[in-house]
């Protein structure tokens, strides 16, 4: 009897060549996808996207200009100012910024660190990296920094010297380790106006926003391959109508649910983060409308092309996981290896993500969001076509 | 019967592939007419039916429903119910529910759908259930509403794909109550269906179809008077299991068993006089006949003839 079920399954499995297909290929993509994507984010290949810019213009700071611009480790792109540089940062288009206000050498934080609080861990790894660009390829620089820091401490040993080294290192006991790790080499400037964990709250609201709203949505559409199977999809086609208006239903009715799933998940973060949402109500509301129109359509489209639940359900499970995973839902894009970064602009995560911390985050207008509107009410409208056109098949 | 038809078929074939399903097939549907539609498995009915709802188009020969051809024109479709074989009605709305979100979905609204949902409840007589959840309903009651949602848009032709599967007798007579109650508002009905009895007692006419093609069509009793005559079927319930010279003697007496039941059962032109002299004759011989009937040949022995003349052509 064990055996008998047992053969059942198989033969159903077997027989079903979508769901067949999918089973057996889809893990593998799914394991080197998510291989990809957290080793990248916390291994030692993460490439920070850097704006620099030499306000010292020194024969050093162009040697390090030259360092970090050549440094593998890094993306780095030299820009006219320092208001770029803070600009870029702003918009999200580099992970932190670098100023060399003064020569590298000297004392007094030459080397300005912008960082965007929703990128707290972007600073401290920039810190790291331009430390070990310095030490490659400037090190007499890094010499002499040790030495100016280290003679007035315990030069010569007179008994002078040996009590200001003493206060050296009783202020060095006492600071605390970001202070002691800065060295005297970096100073760090968050990006003005920037309000203290608020980033990164903006930053998953978005991408469990989308990540629900595509996971209800496949649920939901779910229910058209029930509809076939009980006879509710015969009984509909007969008629004059045809498939379109449950399609058009079932779209809208998605619609409204992600809809208030994003209330709900935005509402607690404007209460428990002061999350600014009713500040940006408008904004919010379009691109959350265009993040439900997305979720919505996709998932149509995927259950009208699938024949039986078992095939929805798996493609489903892998699209919202797939998609979660590049696009930023999972761990913030900046932490992935670059190529994966660039396939994540294919996922509506990351468009729908982008376009919340414009608005919630970076108090961004329509000029900064307008594309990511575009690419998630197309993806949505592609997707109810598509399901139109899957629909038509179904006679 | 003398109204234009609804539904005309002429000549219709279709394939799948090589292999051929419909060959040829006429039909033609009154206002007010119920006609059942009967076959084996793999006769072409289902094949038949989905190109009539316009789901599949015909590779020889036309379909016209109110004039129309229903694979091309929306407005031929509007003109048709289907009841489909499964309950195809959403079990967590009430059938009021269900009857607005179908009479909805065919185009049906405001005061026009009010009313409409009110006489499907009357027609298929499930008023008394209205505000119960479909999945809390018996059987019976799942089939009514079944029908109760494609007559929403006052369809003038309504097919049923085995209406009766899985009720009991008296679910089906009430079935059966609701399919005379659309016929007698001037709809008409085809019924596909492997339930022979139902199609007697329901159907004005019956169809038979044979891997592919009509082979017999009119009105159940003319058919069986056609094909029996004054002959009367003889039933026979044994009460024992007959031993292996009871069987020759059964044989001999021209009874046949049916499927593995203790009905033997012969079709004789003596009625009553020859059930009298075969009960005499199976207790001599010790066989104890429980029960012996007499009746009219009715379609299943028809049905059974024409299996016969098919296989023999």
């Amino acid at each position: 009897m064990t055996l008998a079920m047992f053969r059942v399954m198989a033969l159903e499995l077997w027989r079903d060549r979508g769901a067949l297909v999918m089973t057996f290929l889809l893990p593998p993509l799914v394991f080197l996808i998510f291989s990809a994507v957290f080793s990248g984010a916390t291994g030692e290949d993460i490439q920070l996207k850097l704006a620099v810019a030499d306000q010292a213009r020194t024969v050093d700071s162009r040697r390090l200009m030259a360092a970090v611009v050549a440094d593998g480790d890094l993306r780095a792109e030299e820009v006219a100012s320092d208001e770029e540089v803070r600009r870029l940062v702003r918009a999200g288009r580099a992970d932190a910024g670098l100023i060399l206000r003064a020569d590298p050498g000297s004392q007094g934080g030459p080397v300005l660190i912008v960082s965007d609080p929703s990128r707290a861990v972007a600073a401290p790894l920039t810190m790291a990296r331009v430390q070990q660009a310095m030490g490659r390829a400037m090190p007499d620089v890094l010499l002499a920094r040790t030495l100016a820091e280290t003679a007035p401490a315990f030069g010569g040993l007179t008994p002078v010297q040996q009590a200001i080294a003493g206060r050296t290192l009783q202020g060095l006991a006492k600071a605390s380790p970001a202070e002691a790790a800065d060295s005297g080499l970096f100073q760090r400037e968050d990006i003005s106006g920037a309000r203290k964990g608020g980033g990164t709250i903006a930053y998953y609201a978005g991408a469990v926003t989308i990540l629900f709203a595509l996971f209800s949505a496949m649920h939901g559409a779910l229910s058209l391959i029930e509809e076939r199977r009980s006879g509710v999809a015969d009984r509909i086609l007969a008629g004059a109508a045809g498939m379109g208006p449950v399609i058009n239903g079932k779209f809208l009715f998605l619609l409204g649910q992600s809809l208030l799933q994003a209330t709900a998940i935005f509402f607690t973060a404007q209460i428990v983060y002061q999350v600014p949402v009713l500040a940006h109500l408008p904004m919010w509301l379009v691109t959350t409308l265009l993040v439900s129109a997305c979720a919505a359509g996709l998932a149509m489209a995927i259950v009208t092309f699938c024949k039986t639940r078992d095939q929805a359900q798996m493609l489903s499970t892998f699209v919202i996981l797939i998609l979660a995973a590049v696009g930023g839902s999972m761990v913030p894009r900046f932490l992935m290896p670059p190529w994966l970064q660039t396939l994540g602009w294919g996922t509506p995560h990351a468009w729908a993500i982008e376009a919340y911390q414009a608005i919630l985050w970076r108090d961004g207008g329509i000029g900064s969001v307008y594309m990511a509107w575009l690419v998630l009410g197309g993806i949505g409208a592609a997707g109810l076509f598509l399901a139109h056109f899957a629909a038509r098949r179904i006679r | 019967m003398t109204e234009r038809p609804i539904l005309n078929v002429w000549r219709a074939e279709h394939a799948y592939g090589t292999r051929k399903v419909l060959r040829g097939i006429d039909l033609a549907l009154r206002p007010g007419e119920i006609y059942a539609l009967l076959g084996p498995n793999g006769a072409g009915k289902s094949t038949l039916v989905g190109a009539i709802c316009g789901r599949l188009k015909l590779s020889g020969g036309e379909i016209a429903i109110n004039g129309e051809n229903p694979f091309t024109t929306a407005s031929a479709r509007a003109s048709l119910g289907l009841v489909p074989q499964e309950i195809a009605l959403y079990g967590h709305l009430t059938v009021r529910e269900n009857l607005e979100t179908f009479g909805q979905l065919a185009g049906v609204k405001g005061r026009a759908l009010r009313e409409a949902v009110q006489r499907s409840l009357h027609l298929t007589r499930t008023i008394d259930r209205e505000h119960v959840p479909v999945k809390h309903l018996s059987g019976g009651y799942k089939r009514r509403v079944n029908i109760g949602a494609a007559i929403m848009h006052r369809p003038t032709l309504l097919i049923l794909d085995e209406p009766t599967v899985g009720v009991d007798q008296d679910a089906r007579e009430a079935l059966d109550a609701v399919i005379r109650n659309l016929r007698d508002t001037g709809v008409a009905v085809l019924i596909v269906t492997h339930d022979l009895e139902q199609a007697g007692g329901l159907a004005d006419r019956v169809g038979f179809l044979r891997e592919g093609r009509k082979i017999m069509e009119g009105a159940p009793r003319a058919l069986i008077e056609q094909a029996f005559g004054e002959e009367m079927e003889i039933m026979v319930h044994l009460t024992l299991e007959p031993d292996s010279a009871g069987e020759i003697l059964m044989a001999g007496e021209g009874l046949e068993r049916v499927g593995r039941t203790s009905v033997w059962t012969k079709l004789d032109p003596g009625g009553y006089a020859t059930a009298g002299r075969l009960d005499k004759r199976l207790r001599k011989a010790g066989l104890d006949p429980r029960e012996i009937r007499v009746r009219q040949p009715s379609l299943q022995n028809l049905f059974a003839l024409v299996a016969d003349w098919s296989r023999a052509a």
